[in-house]
């Protein structure tokens, strides 16, 4: 599925945040993927990224990258969240010359990974997918600035009612902003969020919202 | 999802944790005056599990107990950790674009597209997500449906987009239908789902799926921008990475060295 897409911002929101995707293909090079996978998801962690998992054994803010590791099978599909352009760049260069053979997406802004690709020296974007945003009753949609922050997961593991919470929660003073965002990217199994922005969005959306108590 | 009522004592907070909104409600222990403990509704669940891995639950009250056909579509559409068998990918849907590198699923004149009902946030019954289905494929316009998703796996005709009756009434998260067209074929696939998109009691997510050529621009811009149609200034991008590559053309060349010609 295409659970790193429909991320919801505009392109000053979204700039430095990418999300990217180590996959096998049934039926071509699935067989005996386990070794490039984990060659590919060590390959990631090497350039830092802020969140990183696979789907059924969790992400590194609620195991361990041994963990996540050890558990790579044939057909795992990994995913790794980068806040930074040059990072993303550099893993770029390294998996130019290291190849480790799975097939390797990016999701972020389309001409700030068409320039990253560039500087890695891979030419063009090979196939690409774009959201054509949300259709329907979209009138059952949390506000704008909610749907920034609950899109991060595809899975919809991360619920508005759970973001409103965690605005009450820094006002109480019962959590800080970091602890929330970390809270929340345990629940969104893949590593799809991105804390570096859940912070900054989380500071931006604190004036928005009123609470009816402070205690 | 399940709260034990033996164990629950109404603390509420799992509350906030239900990506379907407040699903739960208080109930009084008829036995016990002034005990209170929670429901959760169990038409609005879709046994995504987010609750229980939370561990946000003091008692332990909260389970998954195992379900039965058709009950447990749910939790195979809703919880990311369960694995759909039919398309041996874990998640909702398939690899669609993420290894057109080496698959070739979607070449050049063709466009893949995605209609995931519920997301995001809303959560579908699949009575709307037939109503979107069976609307592709009356129209004859040759959209073929991703044999390995799950949403194709519950039809009983794919000719016709017809679910199961005995799914209609359940409820996921999300659900999503993917299949591709001729590039040709794209704004009749659009115009569908913009009169779809009234008569669905929940919302969907478009996503269009391109082979990128090697000059030129992108072969969907040029549509989306005539028909004014939005698209988003993120995406997602194959690196083109995979080996072996498949061969798109003639005279294109795998930097790995080996390249697959198997349309």
């Amino acid at each position: 599925m295409t659970h790193s897409l429909h991320r919801r911002g505009d392109r000053e929101d979204l700039k430095e945040d990418f999300v990217v995707l180590g996959c096998p293909a049934t039926g071509v090079n699935k067989k005996g993927s386990s070794p490039k996978t984990k060659q590919f998801l060590s390959i990631c962690y090497r350039h830092g990224p802020i969140n990183l998992g696979d789907m059924k054994t969790g992400n590194i803010y609620n195991t361990t990258m041994d963990d996540v590791l050890s558990r790579v099978t044939d057909g795992t599909i990994v995913q790794c969240t980068f806040d930074n352009r040059e990072k993303v760049v550099s893993l770029l260069k390294e998996l130019k010359e290291k190849r480790p053979g799975i097939s390797v997406i990016i999701s972020g802004v389309t001409d700030i990974v068409q320039q990253c690709m560039d500087e890695a020296g891979l030419g063009r974007i090979h196939s690409l997918e774009y959201s054509l945003g949300t259709w329907g009753r979209t009138e059952r949609l949390p506000d704008f600035e909610i749907l920034k922050t609950t899109t991060m997961c595809g899975h919809a593991m991360i619920g508005d009612n759970l973001v409103r919470k965690m605005v009450r929660d820094v006002k109480r003073g019962r959590k800080t902003v970091e602890e929330c965002c970390i809270d929340m990217a345990k629940l969104c199994t893949c590593g799809n969020y991105n804390v570096t922005r859940g912070i900054r969005l989380l500071e931006e959306m604190l004036p928005l919202y009123m609470v009816h108590s402070l205690y | 999802m399940k709260a034990d009522p033996e164990k629950c004592i109404a603390c509420k907070r799992c509350y906030p944790y239900c990506p379907m909104g407040t699903i739960q409600s208080c109930k009084r222990d008829e036995r016990i005056p002034g005990r209170v403990y929670i429901e959760i509704d169990q038409e609005a669940c879709t046994d995504c599990g987010v609750c229980l891995r939370a561990a946000i639950c003091p008692v332990n009250a909260l389970f998954q107990q195992e379900e039965t056909w058709p009950r447990e579509v749910r939790g195979i559409m809703s919880n990311p950790l369960i694995e759909f068998k039919g398309s041996q990918v874990p998640g909702r849907g398939t690899e669609e674009m993420k290894t057109n590198d080496v698959k070739g699923a979607f070449l050049p004149g063709e466009v893949g597209v995605g209609i995931e009902l519920g997301r995001p946030g809303v959560g579908a019954y699949f009575r709307d997500v037939e109503i979107v289905g069976m609307a592709l494929m009356r129209a004859d316009i040759g959209y073929g449906l991703a044999a390995e998703n799950p949403v194709t796996h519950f039809m009983t005709d794919k000719t016709t987009g017809k679910l199961r009756d005995e799914l209609l009434g359940e409820k996921a998260t999300s659900a999503i239908i993917e299949g591709k067209c001729k590039l040709e074929r794209l704004p009749e696939v659009l115009k569908i789902l913009e009169e779809a998109a009234r008569k669905v009691d929940t919302v969907f997510s478009v996503e269009v799926i391109t082979k990128v050529p090697p000059e030129g621009e992108v072969p969907l811009v040029p549509i989306l921008e005539k028909l004014g149609v939005w698209y988003s200034v993120n995406s997602k991008n194959n690196m083109g990475l995979g080996d072996p590559a498949f061969q798109f053309y003639p005279e294109e060349k795998s930097e790995g060295g080996a390249s697959r010609h198997d349309p």
